[in-house]
């Protein structure tokens, strides 16, 4: 090695460790680097984790065949016999059964059983591919059969004695068992039953009128599905990055500009610009490497305890099975560790550019560094003035052209609403400082004859360049709490409402089809019943564009079918979000062959009421029906057409579903009310021979449904209080890291005169009025935030549109948060100051 | 050792460009000691910092040892004052830190001339035995003022440039600077330029020049 490059090696060496030397004696401010690395890439890493899991899961799903193969199914929803595939079969259809079905193995874990057949399964499916060899299928075929199972379950699969022997599969999504069809129909009791029949999408084929096929390309996959919920994780993971990433920035400064005159002096002594650079830039990595890892860690500690919860909503919502065991790729590790250091570089270039630009003679001035500071705010009000502009550019945008749901592929609107949303936040984010200073110099003028208070607010001016990061922190996580609440809020009312409007009968019953022509006639003989509301589905085919000239050809899709008893109760209640001429006539309409349909499906092919649409039902004919109103449907991802049930057993041949019973007004309520409900389901059991568990009392649906509700937005809630925790420590930080030099400043203050008491006052007050002004600040952006949250984010992920609630108890809650996190971040050094002895101040004295 | 030839310094103001040196024309010979004065706003500490090379003149030239300081880049400008320069400021510019005995070889270690005898010795004759695990902070100022002075004398620099060494400190102070000073000075070989405002300080130099609004007035031997 040559001598200048042995000699270059030194100098950065000594270098780098005398900058570090600083952390020594401030061990702080490392650990507040460290803290805000940490918190940022564990918030990120575990929701990112939760993603990857459950992407992996959706994956394997997607893989297994459910997606890559046509469905047949029977046009009237009835379940596939073994004689339609037989038929099929004989006239030469290359098609292949499936049974599928939840089974519970013992020890109580529920898993879905797939029941394939190997031999006629399209060659090209994953399944078919591994059963290929001569032995396997041999295996597979023959007694004792083998079945696979998915890692998770396996083991519960073992242990149960009904099962063929088992082999652990990790290709098979979470809580699957897959089996040659004659054990899955035994061990699922659906004898020559088949639940579809598959077929390759290249295949020909001629069905009879009764059967439909499903093109793969149509059936939504459940990674789709669930797309929406991974989205808004994922903003809220990368809003608490980005929190946790001021402070970082608001460390880095720090600790910059402690060290102006190290290394003023560095470069006096020879040490050149690039070598202190390059030294700085180590230390970053250095830091930013140990905060990364530890954050990753965490994250997925954080993951493994959350994904259990965001798995059953998951499961709820979207019928979405996703494994509660973490899945983690080996990009989830780069990622992590990219986007930590990426956003610390992001923080840190800053510092690194102005160290690299200043001039080594006025390196050392913080006065210069703080006249700097003037102009960066300007341009920080300038730069929020272009995001605030891009933000109310892209909400006229949105509001014009009216939203586009994810399914009718407006993931556009989606990234539009949330490159909206995360523009104005930063937009606010930048003018706060300039906001807070125009907001101190007005009360500068107003507290003259107050000269304590005036020099406070002096003080407070001299300190805003230090606390600007963490108040611009605090802003931000005000904000989003106060948005995020506010559409959960709203949404919980709505729901709630919702639930009530809907759930209108006391008792729902859901019996076996044969059983349930005497249990109706039963029902309406018994005295405690007042109504019966009964209800079937079915599924038909909505025809698109069937009036359309040549060039755009008519297009078929599968949609749900809803029956309902339009009885006076529910023509009162039931809630309806447009109607042509009233609810009255809109009800008048249904029962003279008017349809209904839900918000999803108007809003993803343009529907309206007052237009028509054209259905097919079983027997091939296309039937257009006029559109009576749209409906709210909260929480259904699919489309979905209501008519009177006794026209969808007429005409599209829908079997009897569920019965929703009114009690008569003497057990409708309260102890009348469950002494009736037990007096039916003993009737039921000792009458009719059928178990009484077929009731399901309306209270316990609306409180699961609840319960579900709830779940879904823990995490939201979770991750909100913990962006707010973050702000906190950004704040708490900031201010024990400057508290040494806090105290030079307060020192001649004592010594004129003021009691320590006051002092500690002055300094409560100074950080709290802060904050409140922040907390005002953040109260229309909250505002803001949760409208584009319901009207445009909500819309194109979900397809429904939500009414914005404006609670004044969430900006009460939001005003006394920031007080809070305020009078909690200045607690500590306040507490020091109040317990540091005179001798001690009289040192800080004669130092100034 | 150092010589400046018709040297010229501006800084831009609104009322147009201020000369705070002007054509400046100054030799100071190895082991020479010289006294820089004059009144505040002279431009004393600009022509110091313009020999230092950390900043340079808008016309003129400055040549250290041979080397024309204009036509070395940035990078080989540091290199010259690691390896030939120390430096002693008014402020001390010690690193908070790090310890007395770090302080101390800083700028050794940095020119990669270390040598723990010659360091023993500047210990024992800044008398600052015993105090090497302490900080700047426990020190007092005459005693951060010696440890500045061994921290610039540390790495045997060719020329030692103060900027009023003794400014910050009481009388007393500032004559036991002054004194090891010129001893170490002496025991090392090294030409000093020293700005002060003090006449009592300059006496004992070798020579002293006046700098008047940017202009050498006297030159005394």
């Amino acid at each position: 090695m040559s001598a200048p490059t042995v000699q270059a090696r030194g100098v950065f060496v000594t270098t780098l460790a005398t900058l570090l030397s600083h952390y020594r004696r401030h061990p702080g401010q490392l650990a507040m680097l460290l803290l805000g690395l940490w918190v940022a890439s564990a918030l990120w890493s575990g929701v990112q984790a939760i993603n990857a899991s459950a992407r992996d899961s959706y994956a394997r799903a997607e893989a297994l065949f459910e997606n890559q193969l046509d469905r047949i199914e029977r046009q009237d929803g009835q379940p596939l016999t073994l004689d339609d595939y037989l038929t099929l079969r004989r006239a030469g259809a290359p098609v292949s059964p499936l049974v599928e079905g939840r089974l519970r193995l013992a020890g109580d874990t529920v898993v879905t059983l797939l029941g394939i057949d190997p031999l006629t399964l399209p060659g090209d499916s994953s399944l078919a591919r591994q059963e290929s060899s001569a032995t396997a299928l041999r295996d597979w075929l023959l007694p004792p059969h083998r079945l696979r199972a998915a890692p998770d379950v396996a083991a519960a699969a073992r242990a149960d004695s009904r099962l063929p022997p088992v082999e652990n599969d990790p290709s098979l999504p979470p809580a699957t068992l897959v089996s040659d069809i004659g054990v899955a129909q035994a061990l699922l009791g659906l004898d020559r039953q088949l639940t579809r029949l598959v077929v390759a999408p290249s295949a020909r084929l001629m069905l009879p009128e009764n059967l439909v096929r499903i093109p793969a390309r149509q059936l939504a996959s459940p990674g789709q599905l669930a797309d929406s919920f991974h989205l808004n994780l994922t903003a809220m993971g990368l809003l608490a990055l980005v929190v946790g990433l001021f402070i970082v920035h608001a460390a880095l400064g720090l600790a910059l500009e402690q060290r102006l005159g190290l290394m003023r002096t560095l470069r006096a002594l020879g040490v050149p610009a690039r070598t202190l650079v390059g030294a700085l830039i180590t230390e970053l990595l250095a830091i930013g490497l140990i905060g990364a890892l530890a954050g990753i860690f965490s994250g997925v500690a954080l993951a493994r305890w959350l994904l259990p919860d965001v798995a059953a909503s998951l499961d709820a919502l979207y019928d979405s099975r996703v494994s509660s065991q973490l899945v983690l790729p080996w990009y989830y590790w780069l990622g992590g560790l990219a986007i930590t250091l990426g956003g610390l570089a992001t923080a840190g270039s800053g510092v690194l550019w102005r160290v690299a630009r200043l001039e080594v003679l006025t390196l050392g001035q913080a006065q210069a560094w703080r006249a700097r500071l003037v102009r960066q705010w300007r341009r920080q009000a300038l730069a929020g003035s272009v995001l605030l502009g891009v933000a109310a550019g892209l909400g006229v945008w949105l509001s014009a052209s009216g939203g586009a749901t994810l399914a009718q592929g407006g993931r556009t609107t989606l990234i539009a609403g949330f490159t909206m949303v995360t523009a104005a936040l930063l937009g606010v984010a930048l003018w706060l400082p300039a906001l807070l200073a125009m907001g101190l110099q007005l009360a500068s003028r107003a507290l003259r004859r107050r000269p304590l208070w005036q020099w406070a607010v002096a003080d407070l001016q001299l300190q805003l360049p230090r606390l600007q990061l963490a108040m611009m922190a605090l802003l931000l996580a005000l904000a989003a709490n106060l948005g995020v609440s506010s559409m959960v809020g709203g949404f919980r009312l709505t729901f709630l409402d919702w639930l009530d409007q809907r759930l209108l009968a006391d008792i729902y019953v859901h019996p076996d089809e044969g059983d349930y022509a005497r249990l109706h006639e039963w029902l309406e003989a018994q005295p405690e019943v007042a109504t019966l509301l009964p209800a079937r589905h079915a599924q038909a085919t909505l025809v698109l564009n069937a009036d359309a000239e040549a060039d755009s050809a008519p297009r078929a899709v599968p949609v749900a079918l809803f029956g309902i008893h339009p009885a006076p109760v529910l023509a009162r209640q039931w809630p309806l979000q447009e109607s042509v001429a009233g609810r009255e006539a809109a009800w008048q309409a249904l029962r003279e062959g008017a349809v209904f349909v839900n918000e999803q499906l108007a809003r993803r092919h343009g529907l309206h009421a007052g237009e028509t649409l054209t259905l097919r039902g079983p027997d091939q004919r296309e039937r257009r029906l006029a559109i009576a109103a749209v409906y709210p449907d909260y929480g259904n991802p699919h489309g979905e057409i209501v008519m009177p049930t006794a026209r969808l057993a007429r005409e599209f041949g829908a079997p009897p579903g569920s019965l929703g019973v009114g009690l008569a007004e003497g057990s409708a309520r309260g102890a009348a009310r469950d002494a009736a409900l037990e007096r039916l389901r003993t009737g039921l059991a000792g009458q009719l021979a059928i178990p009484g568990e077929v009731l399901t009392d309306q209270r316990r649906l609306k409180a699961t449904s609840k319960e579900v509700f709830e779940r879904t937005f823990a995490i939201t809630r979770a991750l909100n209080a913990l962006t707010l925790g973050v702000a906190a420590l950004a704040l708490l930080t900031t201010l024990l890291a400057q508290a040494g030099a806090r105290r030079a400043q307060l020192a001649p203050l004592w010594a004129l005169g003021v009691p320590r008491t006051r002092l500690v006052t002055v300094q409560l007050g100074q950080l709290v009025g802060a904050a409140l002004a922040t907390a005002l600040v953040a109260l229309p952006l909250g505002i803001a935030l949760a409208w584009a949250l319901v009207a445009v984010i909500n819309v194109a992920a979900f397809g429904w549109r939500l009414p914005l609630h404006i609670f004044p108890g969430e900006m009460a809650v939001t005003l006394a948060l920031a007080v809070l996190v305020a009078a909690g971040a200045a607690l500590l050094p306040a507490r020091r100051l109040w317990r540091s002895p005179p001798r001690r101040l009289l040192e800080e004295f004669a130092a100034t | 050792m150092l010589q400046l030839t018709d040297v010229t310094k501006s800084y831009p103001t609104p009322q147009g460009p201020l000369f705070v040196l002007d054509g400046v024309d100054l030799h100071l010979a190895r082991g020479e000691s010289l006294a820089l004065m004059g009144e505040s706003g002279s431009g004393k500490s600009t022509l110091l910092h313009l020999a230092a090379g950390l900043d340079v003149p808008d016309r003129g030239e400055i040549r250290l040892g041979g080397e024309r300081l204009s036509a070395l880049d940035e990078t080989r400008r540091s290199a010259l004052r690691r390896q030939r320069l120390g430096l002693v400021f008014q402020q001390f510019h010690l690193v908070p830190s790090l310890s007395v005995a770090d302080n101390l070889t800083l700028q050794a270690r940095l020119a990669q001339r270390e040598d723990p005898a010659w360091t023993r010795h500047l210990l024992v004759r800044l008398g600052l035995g015993g105090l090497e695990g302490r900080y700047p902070e426990q020190l007092s100022g005459g005693q951060q003022q010696r440890l500045a002075i061994g921290r610039a004398l540390a790495a045997r620099p060719e020329l030692l440039l103060a900027d009023e060494p003794t400014g910050n400190l009481d009388e007393a102070a500032a004559d036991d600077v002054l004194a090891l000073l010129q001893t170490l000075i002496a025991e090392s070989g090294c030409a000093l330029l020293m700005v002060t405002h003090s006449a009592r300080v300059a006496a004992p130099l070798d020579r002293c020049v006046q700098l008047k609004r940017g202009r050498l007035a006297v030159d005394e031997p």
